[in-house]
């Protein structure tokens, strides 16, 4: 019954949506006739009227007489036009996609089956031209996925779009030079730093200890001379602390201070992961992804909306895009041969060989046990963009890192916080600042935050108590409350 | 004399590499108060159980990043009857042949002869998933919410506007910067069914893989809803017109059917 009701609204809509169409067209005819009646009539009223509707005119009759030519225009065809909607899906001139390149097919058909007729025999329906030619069986079995069958597309419209993919210049992939050597000066920076100051502290240490030695030497020769004997490094030093016993007493103080405050300062800094940039075992660019290629965080971070765990993309979503894109150049072909060993895919037959092999991650942002956080409370309930805490990523060349608090002072519409990132002190400082999301809280609509704002800001007494600064922050609504995180 | 200085060297450079090798581990995140209180003995996602608590398990170390659910494991999909029928496995388990795609391919389960939900779902020319209509009475003024397409216009955005664009007409910015091609114009697919629709994004169709370790099922149906206004501009009016707000309410979630508009029987020719 239910099938049966629908059946019928939808014919009938569909119906009605037809004649909308034609009414609108009838119409349109209309008020292109009726206003250059108008303007004839009118013409010479004024000369500055004149000019306008002139103009006006002709725009009309321009779309007037573009309508009358559309006709004609049909018996060119567009071969482009009719590949990318017929054919783009499965084939590409030069690649090999769900379907084989068509690039110089027309030739291959032509020559091998001997007949012109052959190939739009094939189009038209493959199953008929594989029994019927010999090449056509052989094509069958080229690829595993069945061809669709187009019996519509006339003799002409095959051979115009065949026409046309054999017209098109393969493009020649570019950058791929350029890309290598940015990556190994890269490389070549980040590793030079350290490796000169340690080749210059030996240097220095070398050159002190030959100075030393020498100066050794030659009081060892003095004091033979003389019949003295020579003292040891100990006596030496401590014959001179004696000498010069204020000073070396300072100097001690100081550096001990000094050797407190670093150490005070080291605590500092344990459990501080800013700026923490594992290595990985793909070298994966976010500014190819969601930079040039726009693909949201989302799509492959996927259970952020879900889940506490934002989610590391499983090979298997790689694919949905890499099984067509293989890489430009050598350095991008390698890495992307990482995820074909990954999901066991065969380049070559275009097929899941079946064994697969997981690839082994670093995990970035690491919190302690300790701690609960939830991606999707910040995410889908408090409207928060993944910018506001990872960065631009959109620029991220290198692979992910723990943004440093510096960078994401930077970001667009971020507060502005001063302590490091992935800390507590960052945590309930933005918490402290950040007022609570009041758009739409899930799709049940209504929600605990919605309804809390909306108390806020109706009843008086708690405006009072706690809208002194005239907003609703996380921290008024228990975000600094110990239990929220630590439990 | 010479054997002092050539060891002084020797043990500076040994304690220069030792000192080196200690700092610029790139893959150590630092030192930790009380790493008992970090790391948790429970399976948290993505931690590498190779060492934990000072306890080294070598079989582990390194060899996975996220783990498989237990086989047979079936996600919580809340207490809402309606949700948890719409995201079972309907009658029967993936078959046999299930191993060989891995939920990887456009793998046509159909042509094995298999009966199970999705397939069906093929032939199916109406859409399961009723949508959420939120009218909200202020004074005189109705406001009226699609809740259901609300929330597909967000799982559009994230999950298919790189290549399917954000007006569905296949132009998306994948295709822009010339990474991917062949994406067909929504509006051109209006002959397909609601269910041929769920089926190539639950099992992939052509050159896009399955979507299906990505959306659940309501997900996907809600999309099916969303990819029909770009066919019908108006598909939206079926369910606002029966969205009624009943007398002395000032807020009502109503549910309701989307009909498409345009149905032409699922041909050879747009399988």
């Amino acid at each position: 019954m239910h099938h049966l009701n629908c059946h019928n609204t939808v014919i009938e809509s569909h119906i009605s949506a037809k004649f909308a169409t034609v009414k609108k067209y009838v119409f349109d005819k209309r008020l292109t006739v009726f206003y250059m009646k108008i303007s004839s009539s009118q013409m010479f009223r004024n000369l500055s009227k004149w000019c306008l509707q002139a103009v006006t005119a002709a725009l009309f009759l321009g779309t007037f007489s573009a309508n009358a030519q559309e006709p004609s225009a049909e018996t060119a065809i567009d071969g482009g036009k009719l590949f990318s909607t017929n054919c783009a899906t499965c084939h590409n001139p030069f690649k090999d996609g769900t379907g084989p390149k068509l690039y110089g097919a027309q030739t291959t058909w032509n020559e091998k089956t001997g007949s012109g007729e052959a190939i739009i025999e094939w189009v038209n329906n493959w199953e008929g031209a594989a029994a019927k030619y010999p090449y056509g069986k052989e094509v069958s079995l080229k690829k595993a996925s069945a061809m669709n069958k187009f019996p519509n597309l006339s003799k002409g419209e095959v051979v115009a779009i065949l026409d046309w993919v054999d017209a098109q210049v393969e493009p020649v992939a570019a950058g791929a030079a350029t890309a290598g050597t940015d990556g190994a000066a890269g490389t070549e920076e980040e590793e030079g730093f350290p490796w000169m100051w340690v080749i210059l502290g030996t240097l220095f240490l070398v050159i002190i200890g030959a100075v030393s030695g020498v100066r050794r030497q030659l009081k060892v020769a003095a004091g033979e001379s003389t019949g003295e004997k020579g003292l040891s490094y100990g006596e030496e030093f401590k014959k001179w602390s004696w000498k010069n016993l204020r000073y070396v007493l300072i100097g001690s103080v100081v550096i001990f201070i000094a050797i407190i405050v670093v150490f005070l300062q080291g605590l500092g800094r344990i459990g501080v992961v800013e700026g923490y940039q594992p290595s990985q075992p793909i070298d994966f660019p976010h500014t190819i992804h969601a930079g040039d290629q726009g693909i949201d965080c989302k799509y492959c971070h996927n259970s952020v909306t879900k889940s506490k765990s934002a989610g590391l993309p499983t090979v298997n979503v790689c694919m949905n895009c890499h099984k067509q894109i293989a890489g430009n150049d050598d350095a991008q072909k390698s890495k992307i041969a990482k995820i074909y060993a990954a999901s066991g895919w065969d380049i070559e037959k275009g097929v899941y060989a079946g064994t697969t092999k997981p690839i082994v991650w670093n995990k970035v942002h690491v919190l302690p046990d300790h701690v609960y956080f939830n991606h999707s409370q910040h995410v889908v309930v408090g409207g928060i963009d993944c910018k506001q805490c990872h960065g631009d990523m959109t620029k991220q060349k290198e692979t992910a890192k723990v943004q440093t608090i510096a960078e994401l002072n930077m970001v667009e519409g971020n507060v502005q916080l001063t302590k490091p990132t992935l800390t507590m002190g960052w945590c309930i400082e933005c918490h402290a600042e950040k007022e609570i999301s009041t758009g739409s809280v899930d799709s049940k609509g209504g929600g605990y935050y919605e309804e809390i704002h909306r108390r806020l800001l109706t009843d008086r007494k708690l405006y009072k108590q706690y809208l002194e600064d005239g907003k609703v922050t996380v921290k008024e609504l228990g975000g600094w409350e110990c239990a929220k995180c630590h439990y | 004399m010479k054997i002092r200085l050539v060891g002084g060297l020797m043990l500076t450079a040994i304690s220069i590499v030792l000192f080196e090798s200690c700092v610029s581990d790139k893959d150590s995140s630092g030192l930790e108060y009380m790493p008992d209180m970090y790391r948790s003995p429970a399976i948290e996602p993505y931690v590498d159980y190779g060492e934990i608590r000072g306890r080294e398990n070598a079989d582990l170390k390194m060899q996975q990043s996220a783990l498989t659910p237990p086989h047979g494991a079936i996600p919580y999909y809340g207490t809402n009857v309606e949700d948890v029928k719409l995201m079972m496995p309907w009658s029967i388990l993936p078959s046999a042949d299930f191993k060989l795609t891995h939920g990887l391919t456009g793998f046509d389960f159909a042509k094995n002869g298999l009966n199970t939900y999705e397939v069906d779902a093929l032939a199916w020319n109406w859409n399961p998933l009723m949508m959420d209509i939120e009218v909200v009475k202020t004074g005189e003024t109705m406001d009226r919410k699609n809740l259901t397409l609300d929330n597909a216009k967000k799982l559009y955005a994230s999950n298919c506007m790189h290549c399917h664009g954000e007006k569905g007409d296949g132009n998306g910015p994948m295709m822009k910067s010339g990474a991917f091609n062949g994406v067909p114009n929504y509006a051109d697919k209006s002959a397909l069914s609601d269910g041929q629709i769920f089926y190539s994004i639950y099992y992939g169709k052509g050159a896009m893989g399955s979507h299906a370790s990505q959306l659940n099922k309501k997900e996907i149906w809600s999309l099916v809803h969303y990819v029909r206004q770009f066919q019908n501009p108006d598909y939206d009016k079926v369910a606002k017109e029966s969205a009624i707000l009943k007398k002395g309410e000032e807020k009502a979630i109503v549910k309701v059917t989307a009909m498409v508009a345009s149905v032409v029987a699922p041909t050879e020719d747009n399988k």
